[in-house]
């Protein structure tokens, strides 16, 4: 089962024949992901790992037929353009893979999406992955299978790197994943850590979720919200990292766009409100594999 | 990027949000000038980045040359709750009718832009929030459509004053307009008119590279004053898209460099130095596979401090970071740094080209003699961070063995 990606999943690249584009269209293949073809503007005709290039992404649909997934690989000015077009052309999810796009432009793209049915993945994105199954964006670089495993535990997480991190512990502490997914670490993010609980507890799969939490943002907030109102009623094990930061004046952002210290609820409120929905709050990160044991 | 309140109101000027004239001095020879373009009372504002500089007596009117220099005298150039006064605003004294709180950020739940108002101005809004929140409106608009006149007017919103708002926040990328107070003034025999009496603007990042024209002073991450190395450190960015390396960097009072990779992954760096009782001397972090050359700047940078006891590289295991050029970018950093670091070195990374990168790494630390500590993936961050901070203080103790011989 899993979520978000699959066996099945018809990939479509923008930006394919750029450096990181190409490259995560090759980790694709490798990994027996159904990359279909790509779109880079001017570049219509040429081939990338023997698949075509298109200039638009109507044209890419026109020749190709519908695909599942748009993965968006421009640079950060040029997302808007980018992605509207895969908005526009009604691709069911678009990831953005891009860091430092302007919140105005995401504002704009989430915006489109919405009214038009479509689900964004970030941007800041690493992508998704349901081992042994497929995925989308560069998530586990060339080699996945180093750190995921196939299971029962739904991961995830803003930060691209702790995704594989949080992997590497999991299966290594003897548990796989069912999906693994690295949402973005940007202010305005589209599939929250809500819209993956809900989906993560139609999935006959998953079993758990482990949440990697940061200081700044809501998203953990509203994670707790759908637990006391019995929206999701799986295990649910969450670390909240950036505890030092709440010594540093209000409004200092860290490393993610979205890190941002003082923003919405403090660390203590944020574990308040996890343990009182009923969510496990991990006290060191290499406790995770424990409490998956005791949960499921 | 937060900006100073005269910066603000000169973003303001660009879409017709008009100021109280005034004149902005960095230094006491500036004044004589500017007191010539103004007329008593002035009213004196330090510029500083944090908030409550009213309640704090930045904020005063001067009623004659005396009070204007001792005002000056006072707080140019001085500390002001642990931050350097370096520029001082004295503008005209308008004449208040009413004050109003106005905002526009985004909602990071509902993903659009929303709009605060509250007819009792000039004072704390979080107080107002608390004691009389039905006292503030908000306003939830479309992104693309902009606050629109009718439903501003229907609220009871100075509807002219909100859109030259929005046009600030969206032509300027903004993350957050606010002017507190927006003040409703009436100069004799004129009609009378909305004035921004204060300003607080914080800029999106990732926006300001669309606006060079702006000219806007750099600003530190904590401090409004950035340090020698947060200034170069954000420099490796500005010159180079690829990837990100020191866009974040913030100093810190302890003795142990860090260089680690992530977003995520560096506050988990962080909080387990802490945890462990280190000190480290800065944050900073890289990620998204910049190339090699960032990295070395970076080290450059980072190891540039003097007194340190350690340094910790330390990141996730990464997914498309190429763990062979990014560290070799630390090396072509390291063996630069003067003096030569004695001081241990523990790195925990994993991801693509780990294994050539550690050989590498091995290689260099036998053939120059630095003391350098390896740790893979099987290895928690936590654990390399213990592990940096007690070799760090076995090397603080031969430090000070070796200066009493």
């Amino acid at each position: 089962m899993a979520i978000l990606v699959n066996r099945e999943t018809r990939i479509l690249i923008q930006g394919i024949t750029g450096k990181q584009g190409s490259r995560a269209c090759s980790e694709i293949l490798s990994y027996g992901g159904n990359v279909v073809g790509g779109v880079t503007p001017g570049k219509g005709g040429q081939e990338v790992s023997g698949l075509p290039v298109f200039n638009t992404v109507g044209e890419a649909l026109t020749a190709l037929g519908a695909v599942d997934v748009s993965m968006v690989y421009a640079p950060p000015l040029i997302v808007l353009e980018a992605a509207c077009e895969a908005v526009n052309s009604k691709v069911p999810l678009v990831h953005i893979f891009a860091e430092n796009v302007p919140i105005l432009d995401v504002c704009r793209i989430l915006t489109l999406a919405s009214k038009a049915g479509v689900r964004v993945l970030g941007p800041n994105s690493v992508g998704a992955i349901s081992p042994g199954e497929g995925k989308i964006g560069s998530i586990g670089g060339p080699d996945p299978d180093a750190v995921f495993s196939r299971g029962p535990v739904g991961v995830i997480s803003k930060s691209g790197g702790m995704c594989s991190e949080l992997g590497n512990l999991i299966t290594s502490g003897g548990f796989g994943q069912s999906t693994v997914v690295g949402v973005g670490g940007d202010l305005l993010i589209g599939i929250s850590f809500s819209d993956l609980l809900l989906e993560f507890e139609k999935d006959r799969q998953t079993k758990c979720v482990v949440a990697f939490g940061e200081v700044g943002g809501s998203s953990e907030v509203e994670a707790a919200k759908l637990m006391k109102e019995g929206k999701f009623t799986k295990p649910f094990i969450v670390y909240l990292a950036g505890r030092f930061a709440e010594k540093l004046p209000k409004d200092t952002a860290l490393g993610h766009a979205g890190a941002i210290v003082g923003l919405e609820a403090t660390m203590d409120e944020k574990i308040k409100i996890l343990k009182n929905a009923g969510a496990v709050v991990a006290e060191n990160f290499e406790d995770i594999p424990g409490l998956i044991k005791s949960a499921i | 990027m937060k900006l100073y309140e005269f910066e603000g109101h000169k973003i303001f000027s660009k879409v017709g949000i008009e100021s109280p004239f005034f004149v902005v001095i960095s230094k006491v020879e500036e004044l004589e000038q500017a007191r010539r373009r103004l007329k008593f009372p002035i009213v004196c504002k330090v510029q500083v980045l944090s908030g409550k500089r009213g309640k704090s007596g930045g904020v005063k009117v001067a009623m004659n040359e005396k009070q204007l220099k001792d005002f000056v005298g006072e707080f140019l150039g001085k500390d002001f709750n642990g931050e350097e006064v370096r520029f001082i605003e004295l503008c005209k004294k308008v004449d208040i009718e009413a004050e109003n709180y106005i905002s526009i950020t985004y909602d990071t739940v509902l993903k659009s832009p929303f709009l605060l108002f509250c007819a009792a101005g000039g004072v704390d809004i979080e107080e107002v929030k608390k004691t009389d929140p039905q006292a503030i409106i908000r306003y939830d608009f479309d992104v693309f459509a902009g606050p629109v006149k009718k439903e501003l007017e229907k609220l009871g919103i100075p509807s002219d004053f909100a859109m030259r708002l929005w046009d600030a926040f969206s032509k300027y990328d903004c993350r957050l307009v606010e002017v507190n107070p927006f003040a409703l003034c009436r100069a004799q025999g004129k009609p009378p008119k909305y004035v921004a009496v204060d300003s607080k603007i914080i800029l999106d990042d990732a926006g300001v590279s669309r606006h060079r024209d702006l000219n806007v002073l750099p600003k530190g991450e904590v401090g409004a004053v950035p340090t020698v190395r947060e200034l170069q450190a954000r420099e490796i960015d500005a010159e180079d898209y690829r990837g990100t390396a020191g866009s974040k960097f913030i100093e810190f009072d302890g003795d142990i460099a860090v260089l680690a990779s992530g977003g995520g992954a560096s506050l988990l760096v962080m909080d387990s130095m802490f945890a462990a009782g280190g000190k480290p001397a800065n944050y900073t972090e890289y990620s998204g596979n910049p190339p090699r050359e960032k990295v070395e700047k970076l080290t450059k940078i980072a190891l540039s401090r003097e007194g340190l006891r350690g340094c910790l590289v330390a990141g996730a295991v990464a997914n498309f970071t190429d763990i062979f050029e990014t560290l070799s970018g630390f090396v072509d950093g390291l063996v630069q740094v003067k003096p030569k670091p004695a001081y241990p070195i523990v790195i925990r990374r994993g991801g693509p080209r780990l294994k050539e990168a550690y050989e590498m790494l091995s290689l260099l630390s036998k053939k120059e003699g630095f003391d350098i500590h390896l740790y893979g993936p099987e290895t928690p961050i936590s654990v390399a961070a213990k592990k940096m901070v007690e070799l760090s203080e076995k090397f603080k103790k031969s430090q000070v063995k070796s200066a009493k011989l």
